[in-house]
C-alpha cells in the first residue's frame, strides 16, 4: 500500500506468490518384507488370483453377482493373508515421526492400529505383536466394505472386488494417515508395490471397458465381467511392474517440468 | 467494493501508458506511439495467422477433395440411345420399327398415368398383421388399402409388390434409376439440393422423341432432371423441399390431373407423371406414426380410386413410391424401411397375370417377392411399345407380361430375350469403353439361353418346356449381369484416394510440427511460412498445366495443379518450419495431460475401423469425458493452493455431472436397436417433440443466462457489458426461442385456434428476430464493447471533501488514491466469450427443444472446463488437453443434438425455422447450424483455452527505455497462444478426418460401406471444412477485437 495508487486485483490467479502451505513429506514407497516367505508369497500371490479367476470365468459370465459374492471372503482371506505376509504394517515404516503427530491430529476419534510397534514393547507382550498386524488387516478390510457401499447389486460387488484388491495394501501399509490418502487421491503416490497394485486395478478396470461395445456377441462382453477381469489384470500387472527397479520410486507427472512452467509464468 | 480477494500481487504488470501518461508529455507521446507502433504490429501479425489458417484450410480442401474423387464411385455414363428401327439382336423373323404397334414388341397401352408417391412404403399399402398380441396397428397401417383391395379383387387388373430402391434414396437418384434403370453411384447423392439433367438414355427421353406428348405434375425435381422434355402448358411443377407443407403439391397434382382425364382432355396427352409429396413431407414433419400421416395416406386412397374411375381402356395406371422412410419419417440411407417401397399396376383390361397360385395374393412382407426399382423401366418401356433404354439393367416384371392365364411363356421369353439382349448390348459397349471382358459364367448363361430359345422356336408351343427354360435361363443372365454391375460400379479410383490422404497426412504433419513442437512464438514464423507456400504452391500451379498438357500423367490440368500446389505449398511450409531446427523439439506428448490428448484423439481414430466403435461413438465419447473430468480432479487434488484444489474438485465433478445428463439426450441410429431407446422426440416413429420437451427451452432461458453470470460473477467480471449482455438480450432472445417453438408444437398439435400461416409468419418473424440479436445486434456489441470490468476511485477516508476523480487518466491525481478495477483478472476471457454466447443463442434457437437443453449444458460444460483448466494451471502452459477436450466436447453434443453420424439424421426441417422457402445460400448455412452447431460451438471456445483468467500483461515502457533491444509485445504472445490451440483443435478434427478416411478407403469392400463407414467419412470431412472456416471467419478473427478492446483501455 505504499505507493500512491493501487490496482487491486479480484482474482487471485493460480501463480500468485501466496506461501504454499508446508509440505510435510510423504511416506516413502514400501518394499516388500525381506524374508524368504514375503518375497515368495509376493509372487505366488498374484498367480493364485489370475489362477482363480480363469477358473471361475465361465461362472462367473453366468451369473456374476452371485458369483462375485460368493468370491467375495476368498478374495478377502487372500489380500489379508497377502498384507501379513508380505507387507510391513503401518506405522512400522522409517518416516514416521512428522505423519505421527498428523495423523493423531486427523484421525482423532479412532485409535490408530499402527500405534503399537512403534512403542518399542512388542516384543514384551507376544499378543500385541499380532494383535498389530492384525488390526490394521481387519481395519482395511472394513474399510473397503465401508468404501464400497453406496451402491447397490452389481455395482457393490464390482466395487467391493476392486476396493479389496486396490486399498487393502494402502490400508495395511499406511493405516489411515489423512496427508497419505490425499495423495492417493491425487495419484501422487510414488511407485511401490502397494500403490501399482491400487494403481494398475484403476486403469485395468478403465481398460477392461473396452471390449464391451464390439460386435462379437460373446456373452462376457457385458458390463461388470471384462471390467473386473481388468482391474485383476491390472492389479497383478500393477504390483509386479511398480516393484522394478525402472519404476520403483517414480510419480506420475501430469504436466511435465510443472515447475519450470511456473517460474516462467510468475 | 473490496474485492474478496483482493491481492496486489500480480499488480505491477499493469502499466496503462495511454491512460496514465507520465509528467511529460513528451514522453506521452512517445508513448502514445509506441502503443500505436504495437497494435499495428498486433493486428499485421494477426492477419498473417489468419493466413496460415487459411493455408491449412486449402491442404484440407485438397486433400478430401482428391479422396472423395475417387471413393465416391463413380460410373461412365455412354451417350448411345436404343432407337426403335434397331432391335438389340440380329433377327430374321422379328420386324422392328413399327411405331404404331409397338417398337421392339407389340404395345399393351396407348397412353399411362405414373404416379409416384413419395415415400410410400410397401407395409402402408398391405393390410396389418401383428407378429404376438402387443403389437398394434399404427397410423400409417391399413389407411390406404386400395391397392391391396385391387390386387385381390381383381388379379388380371392389378398386381402389387415390393419395389426395392437402390440406395441412396433420396429423391433425385430414384428418379434417376426409375427412368434410365442403371445403378446409382455414391457420387450425386450430395447432389439433392440441385439435380442436374440426366443426359443417358432413358424412358423419359424415349418417349418424347416417339413424338408423345407428356405432363409432370408435382415434385419439380423432375424438371431439373429432364428440362424441356414435358408440354409446356399442362406441365405444373411445385417446390419439393418445403417439407412443412403437407398440401400445396398435392392439391396442386389434383387440381391439374383430374381434368386431364376428362374424356374431351384425353387426347392432349401421352402420359402423365403425377409426382404428390404429402407422403413423404407428413414423414419427415411428424414421423410415419401420426395422424398426419394416416390423413395423408387417406387422401391418397381417395386420389387413386377417383383416378380408376376416370380411367379409360387404353391407360395403364402405374402407382409406386420411390423409396420408403426410416421409423422417423427420414430416407436416404439404406436400411429396410427406406429401401422397401410399393409398386401398384392397374388396366382396366385385365391383361396381368400370375404364373403360379402362390404368387397369386401380394406379399405380406416386403421381404417376399421384391423387385428392384429399375425393373419398371423395361415394364413400362415394353408395355408402351418403346425400346428399351440403353443402359437399362432391370428385367421385365412377370406379372405384367404373364397374360390374364399365367402362362404367356412365349411373351414372357421375347420380352426376356429382348431385355437380355439390350443388356448384353449395353455390356459390350460398357466392357470396349472400359477396356474389360465379358466374364464366363454370364457368358455361358447366355449360349445356354440362346440354345434353349433356338429350340423352342421350333417347337412353335408357348407352353413348351424350352420356352420356359429360356425364359429362367435369360431372367438368370439379367441378374446375373446385375449382380456383376454392382460389383463393377464399386470401383474405386485408388490412385486418388491414395493423393488424398498423403495430402491429408502431410497436412496433419504440418500441424503436428506448428502446434506441438514450436517453443518460439508463432507469429514470428508467419512471414516466412506464408511466403515459401505461395512460393510452393505457384511453382506447383504452373507446373500443374505443364505436366497436364504433356500428357505424362493420366490427370486433369485443373486437378494436377491443384494437387501440385497443395504438395509444393506443403514442401515450402515445412522447409520454413525446420529451417529454425534450434526452435523445435520433438512433438512427443509430456505428462498426464499431453498424453491423455494424445490418447482420447489416437485412440478414437483407431476405433473407427470398426463399425461397433463408429455406431457406439456417443458413449465412448462419454467415456472420454468422464475419464477427462476423473483425472482433472486427480490432477485439482494436487494443487497446492486449497482455493485451486477445491475450485477444481468442484468443477471436475461438475464436469461430469453435466456430461451424464446430456448424455439422456439421445437418437438411436439402426444399428444401435434394441440397446439403444432415443429420447429425442415424442417416440421412437416421431420427428416432433414431446409436450413436456417444450418446457426446456423455459429452464434454459431461467437458468443458462444465471450460469453464465456466475462464472464472470466468480472472477468479478460480471460489469458493465456483461449485465445488458447476458442478463437482458442474452435472456430475452432466450425467451423468444421458447416462445418460437410453444408456437411450432401449437402448431403441430394444433392447440391454438389459429390459421397455419397465422403461426408460420409469426413463428419466422420472431426467430428472424433472435438471428438477427445474436448475430446482427451481437457482432455489433462483440466488435464495439468494452471490456466487462469496471473501475472504480476511492478516496482515502481522511479526505471526504476532495471530489472523486472521474477516471483514472489525465488528472492529477492525489496520492493515497485507491483505484478498483473489478473484472481485472479474467478481462480477456470474459470479453471474447460474449462471441460464444451469440452463437450459443443462434445454435438455441436452430435446435429442436432436446437439443437445446444439450447445447445449455454444453456452454455450461464449457465453462467447466475452463475453470479445470485454470486451476491446474493448464492455461498458460498452452496444454493440448484443453482444445483436444473441446474437440470431444463438440463431437459428443453433435449426438446429443439428435443426430448420428447417418445421412437421415440430417434435420433439414430447421432449414424453416426462419424462413419459409429455400434460399440459397442461407438454408444450406441454417441446416449446417443446425447440424454441427455443437462442434461450431465448441470451436469458438478454443482460443479461451488460453484466455480464460489470462493474466493480463501489457508492455513494459517505463523500464526499458524506447531504444533499448525490443522486448516482446504482449499482445502476439497472446496471439501464438491462440494459434497455438486452434492449431492443436484443428489437429484433433484432421486426425478424426484422416482415420475415418483411411478407413472408410480400406474397407471399401466392406458389407457396411454405405451404411456405417462412407457416412462417418463424410461427417468428419464436413466438420472439420466446417470448423476450419469458423476457426478463421469467427473464432481467431474475434481475437482482434478482443484483444483491441482490452488494449485500447489497458494500454498495449
Amino acid at each position: 500500500m505504499a505507493s500512491p495508487s493501487t490496482f487491486i486485483s479480484a482474482v487471485n490467479p493460480p501463480s500468485a506468490p501466496s506461501q504454499p502451505p508446508v509440505e510435510k513429506p510423504s511416506p516413502p514407497p514400501v518394499n516388500i518384507l525381506p524374508s524368504q516367505l514375503a518375497q515368495t508369497y509376493s509372487y505366488v500371490h498374484p498367480t493364485i488370483l489370475l489362477t482363480l479367476g480363469a477358473t471361475r470365468f465361465n461362472a462367473l459370465v453366468e451369473d456374476p453377482v452371485s458369483e462375485l459374492l460368493n468370491d467375495l471372503p476368498w478374495l478377502a482371506l487372500l489380500q489379508l493373508s497377502y498384507v501379513i505376509l508380505c507387507l510391513p504394517p503401518a506405522g512400522s515404516l522409517a518416516s514416521d515421526s512428522s505423519s505421527n503427530e498428523k495423523s493423531q491430529r486427523s484421525t482423532s476419534g479412532i485409535t490408530r492400529p499402527g500405534k503399537g510397534p512403534r512403542r518399542k514393547h512388542s516384543g514384551k507382550n507376544e499378543w500385541a505383536g499380532i494383535w498389530a498386524r492384525l488390526m490394521p488387516a481387519f481395519l482395511s478390510v472394513a474399510l473397503t466394505f465401508l468404501i464400497a457401499t453406496p451402491v447397490i447389486a452389481v455395482l457393490l460387488v464390482l466395487f467391493a472386488h476392486m476396493a479389496l484388491l486396490s486399498s487393502s495394501g494402502l490400508t495395511y501399509v499406511h493405516g489411515i494417515d489423512a496427508s497419505l490418502w490425499k495423495e492417493v487421491w491425487g495419484f501422487a503416490r510414488p511407485a511401490d508395490a502397494v500403490w501399482g497394485g491400487a494403481f494398475g486395478t484403476v486403469l485395468g478396470a478403465w481398460f477392461g471397458a473396452i471390449p464391451i461395445p464390439l460386435d462379437w456377441d460373446r456373452p462376457w462382453q457385458a458390463f461388470p465381467i471384462t471390467i473386473l477381469a481388468g482391474a485383476y489384470m491390472g492389479y497383478v500387472v500393477g504390483t509386479l511392474v511398480s516393484r522394478t527397479p525402472l519404476l520403483y520410486g517414480k510419480r506420475i507427472q501430469f504436466t511435465p517440468g510443472q515447475d519450470e512452467e511456473e517460474e516462467k509464468t510468475n | 467494493m473490496a474485492p474478496k480477494k483482493a491481492v496486489g500481487g500480480n499488480v505491477p504488470v499493469l502499466n496503462p501508458a495511454r491512460n496514465q501518461p507520465q509528467s511529460s508529455k513528451g514522453q506521452g507521446k512517445v508513448q502514445d506511439f509506441k502503443s500505436l507502433q504495437l497494435e499495428q504490429e498486433f493486428k499485421s501479425k494477426h492477419l498473417g495467422v489468419l493466413g496460415v489458417l487459411v493455408w491449412i484450410l486449402f491442404l484440407h480442401v485438397a486433400g478430401i477433395y482428391f479422396f472423395t474423387k475417387g471413393f465416391l464411385l463413380t460410373r461412365m455414363v455412354l451417350d448411345n440411345k436404343s432407337s426403335c428401327e434397331v432391335l438389340p439382336f440380329e433377327s430374321m423373323t422379328a420386324i422392328a420399327g413399327n411405331k404404331d404397334k409397338g417398337c421392339w414388341h407389340d404395345k399393351s397401352f396407348d397412353k399411362a398415368v405414373v404416379i409416384i408417391i413419395d415415400a410410400l412404403r410397401y407395409d402402408f399399402t398391405v393390410p396389418f398383421v401383428p407378429n404376438d398380441e402387443t403389437e398394434y396397428a399404427h397410423h400409417f397401417h391399413d389407411n390406404i388399402p386400395v391397392l391391396y383391395e385391387t390386387a385381390v379383387k381383381s388379379p388380371a387388373n392389378a398386381f402389387l409388390l415390393p419395389f426395392i430402391a437402390d440406395p441412396p434414396t433420396t429423391t433425385l437418384q430414384r428418379l434417376k434409376g426409375l427412368t434410365t434403370g442403371t445403378l446409382p453411384t455414391f457420387i450425386d447423392a450430395g447432389s439433392n439440393f440441385a439435380g442436374t439433367a440426366i443426359d443417358e438414355d432413358n424412358l423419359v427421353a424415349q418417349l418424347h422423341s416417339a413424338g408423345k406428348t407428356l405432363v409432370q405434375l408435382g415434385d419439380d425435381t423432375w424438371q431439373s432432371l429432364f428440362p424441356g422434355y414435358f408440354d409446356e402448358n399442362l406441365t405444373h411443377p411445385f417446390d419439393s423441399f418445403n417439407v412443412w407443407d403437407l398440401h400445396t403439391v398435392d392439391n396442386g397434382v389434383n387440381e391439374h390431373l383430374f381434368p386431364l382425364l376428362q374424356s374431351e382432355n384425353r387426347n392432349k396427352w401421352d402420359v402423365i407423371f403425377g409426382h404428390y409429396l404429402g407422403v413423404d413431407h407428413a414423414g419427415h414433419r411428424y414421423g410415419p406414426d401420426h395422424a398426419a400421416m394416416a390423413g395423408k395416406l387417406q387422401e391418397m386412397d381417395r386420389v387413386i380410386r377417383d383416378i380408376i374411375a376416370a380411367l379409360d381402356d387404353k391407360t395403364l395406371l402405374v402407382v409406386m413410391g420411390d423409396h420408403g422412410m426410416d421409423t422417423k419419417g427420414d430416407h436416404g440411407g439404406e436400411s429396410d424401411d427406406e429401401v422397401q417401397a410399393a409398386l401398384w399396376m392397374y388396366s382396366k383390361r385385365g391383361i396381368f397375370g400370375r404364373t403360379s397360385k402362390e404368387t397369386l395374393l401380394p406379399p405380406k412382407h416386403a421381404r417376399e417377392r421384391p423387385v428392384p426399382q429399375i425393373d419398371l423401366v423395361p415394364t413400362l418401356s415394353l408395355l408402351l411399345g418403346m425400346p428399351i433404354p440403353f443402359n437399362n439393367l432391370g428385367s421385365p416384371i412377370e406379372e405384367a407380361f404373364a397374360g390374364p392365364k399365367g402362362n404367356d411363356w412365349a411373351n414372357l421369353a421375347t420380352v426376356n430375350k429382348l431385355t437380355a439382349a439390350q443388356i448384353k448390348r449395353y455390356q459390350h459397349e460398357y466392357a470396349t469403353a472400359r477396356g474389360a471382358g465379358d466374364d464366363a459364367e454370364s457368358f455361358n448363361l447366355w449360349s445356354a439361353a440362346e440354345e434353349e430359345w433356338k429350340s423352342a422356336s421350333k417347337g412353335f408351343t408357348s407352353k413348351s418346356t424350352a420356352v420356359r427354360a429360356s425364359y429362367d435361363l435369360y431372367r438368370k443372365y439379367q441378374r446375373h449381369t446385375l449382380d456383376i454391375c454392382r460389383g463393377l460400379w464399386a470401383r474405386f479410383d485408388v490412385v486418388s484416394m491414395v493423393q488424398g490422404v498423403l495430402l491429408l497426412l502431410g497436412g496433419i504433419m504440418f500441424i503436428v510440427v506448428y502446434a506441438r513442437s514450436m517453443r518460439a512464438d508463432r507469429t514470428e514464423f508467419t512471414g516466412r511460412l506464408l511466403l515459401r507456400a505461395a512460393i510452393g504452391s505457384c511453382f506447383g500451379a504452373t507446373t500443374g498445366p505443364v505436366l497436364g498438357l504433356s500428357g505424362l500423367v493420366d490427370m486433369t490440368i485443373i486437378d494436377c495443379s491443384v494437387l501440385l500446389a497443395a504438395g509444393a505449398s506443403m514442401v515450402g511450409g515445412f522447409s520454413a518450419l525446420v529451417g529454425k531446427s534450434a526452435q523445435l523439439t520433438l512433438p512427443l506428448p509430456s505428462g498426464v495431460w499431453g498424453w491423455l490428448a494424445f490418447f482420447f484423439t489416437v485412440s478414437q481414430s483407431v476405433g473407427f475401423a470398426s463399425n461397433s466403435y463408429t455406431i457406439w461413438e456417443d458413449e465412448i465419447l462419454l467415456f472420454f469425458l468422464t475419464t477427462f473430468g476423473v483425472c482433472a480432479g486427480i490432477s485439482s487434488m494436487r494443487q497446492k493452493l486449497a482455493t485451486d484444489r477445491i475450485l477444481g474438485v468442484y468443477h471436475s465433478v461438475l464436469f461430469v455431472i453435466l456430461g451424464r445428463v446430456a448424455s439422456i439426450s439421445r437418437l438411436c441410429r439402426e444399428e444401435q436397436m434394441p440397446f439403444c431407446r432415443s429420447t429425442y422426440y415424442a417416440s421412437s416413429t416421431s420427428s416432433i417433440s414431446a409436450p413436456w420437451q417444450l418446457a426446456i427451452p423455459f429452464v434454459v432461458m431461467l437458468f443458462l443466462p444465471s450460469v453464465v453470470r456466475s462464472f464472470y460473477v466468480g472472477s468479478k467480471s460480471y460489469e458493465d457489458n456483461a449485465t445488458l449482455w447476458i442478463g437482458f438480450a442474452f435472456r430475452l432472445g432466450l425467451l423468444i426461442t421458447s416462445v418460437f417453438w410453444v408456437l411450432e408444437g401449437a402448431d403441430d398439435g394444433g392447440w391454438l385456434p389459429l390459421s397455419k400461416e397465422t403461426l408460420k409468419t409469426g413463428r419466422v418473424f420472431l426467430a428472424q428476430v433472435v438471428l438477427s440479436l445474436a448475430f446482427v445486434a451481437g457482432t455489433a456489441a462483440f466488435v464495439y464493447a468494452k471490456p466487462c470490468v469496471s473501475i472504480s476511485v476511492s478516496k482515502p477516508q481522511d479526505d471526504p471533501n476532495a471530489p472523486p476523480a472521474p477516471i483514472i487518466a489525465g488528472q492529477e491525481q492525489k496520492p493515497r488514491t485507491t483505484v478498483t478495477i473489478l473484472g481485472f483478472g479474467n478481462v480477456y476471457g470474459t470479453r471474447f466469450f460474449f462471441l460464444v454466447i451469440n452463437f450459443a443463442l443462434a445454435i438455441i434457437l436452430m435446435s429442436k427443444p432436446m437439443g437445446q437443453g444439450a447445447i445449455a449444458l454444453l456452454l455450461w460444460q464449457i465453462l467447466s472446463l475452463l475453470e479445470i483448466l485454470d486451476t491446474n494451471a493448464l492455461t498458460l502452459t498452452n496444454s493440448a488437453i484443453g482444445p483436444v477436450i473441446l474437440g470431444v466436447l463438440g463431437s459428443f453434443y453433435f449426438f446429443k443434438t439428435g443426430h448420428q453420424a447417418t445421412l437421415s439424421s440430417i434435420q433439414w426441417e430447421s432449414a424453416f425455422i426462419p424462413l419459409s422457402t429455400i434460399q440459397y445460400p442461407w438454408s444450406p448455412l441454417l441446416v449446417i447450424l443446425n447440424t454441427f452447431g455443437a462442434q461450431i460451438l465448441a470451436a469458438l471456445a478454443v482460443p479461451l483455452t488460453v484466455l480464460w483468467k489470462r493474466p493480463l500483461q501489457t508492455h513494459d515502457r517505463v523500464s526499458t527505455s524506447p531504444s533499448t533491444t525490443k522486448s516482446p509485445n504482449p499482445a502476439t504472445k497472446l496471439l501464438s497462444d491462440v494459434i497455438q490451440a486452434a492449431s492443436t483443435h484443428i489437429l484433433y478434427l484432421a486426425t478424426i478426418n484422416l482415420a475415418t478416411t483411411m478407413w472408410a478407403g480400406h474397407l471399401r469392400r466392406h458389407l457396411m460401406l454405405y451404411r456405417i463407414f462412407c457416412p462417418r467419412f463424410m461427417m468428419g470431412a464436413i466438420v472439420l471444412g466446417v470448423i476450419d472456416v469458423i476457426l478463421v471467419l469467427f473464432a481467431v478473427t474475434g481475437i482482434r477485437f478482443s484483444t483491441v478492446s482490452v488494449g485500447d483501455v489497458f494500454g498495449w
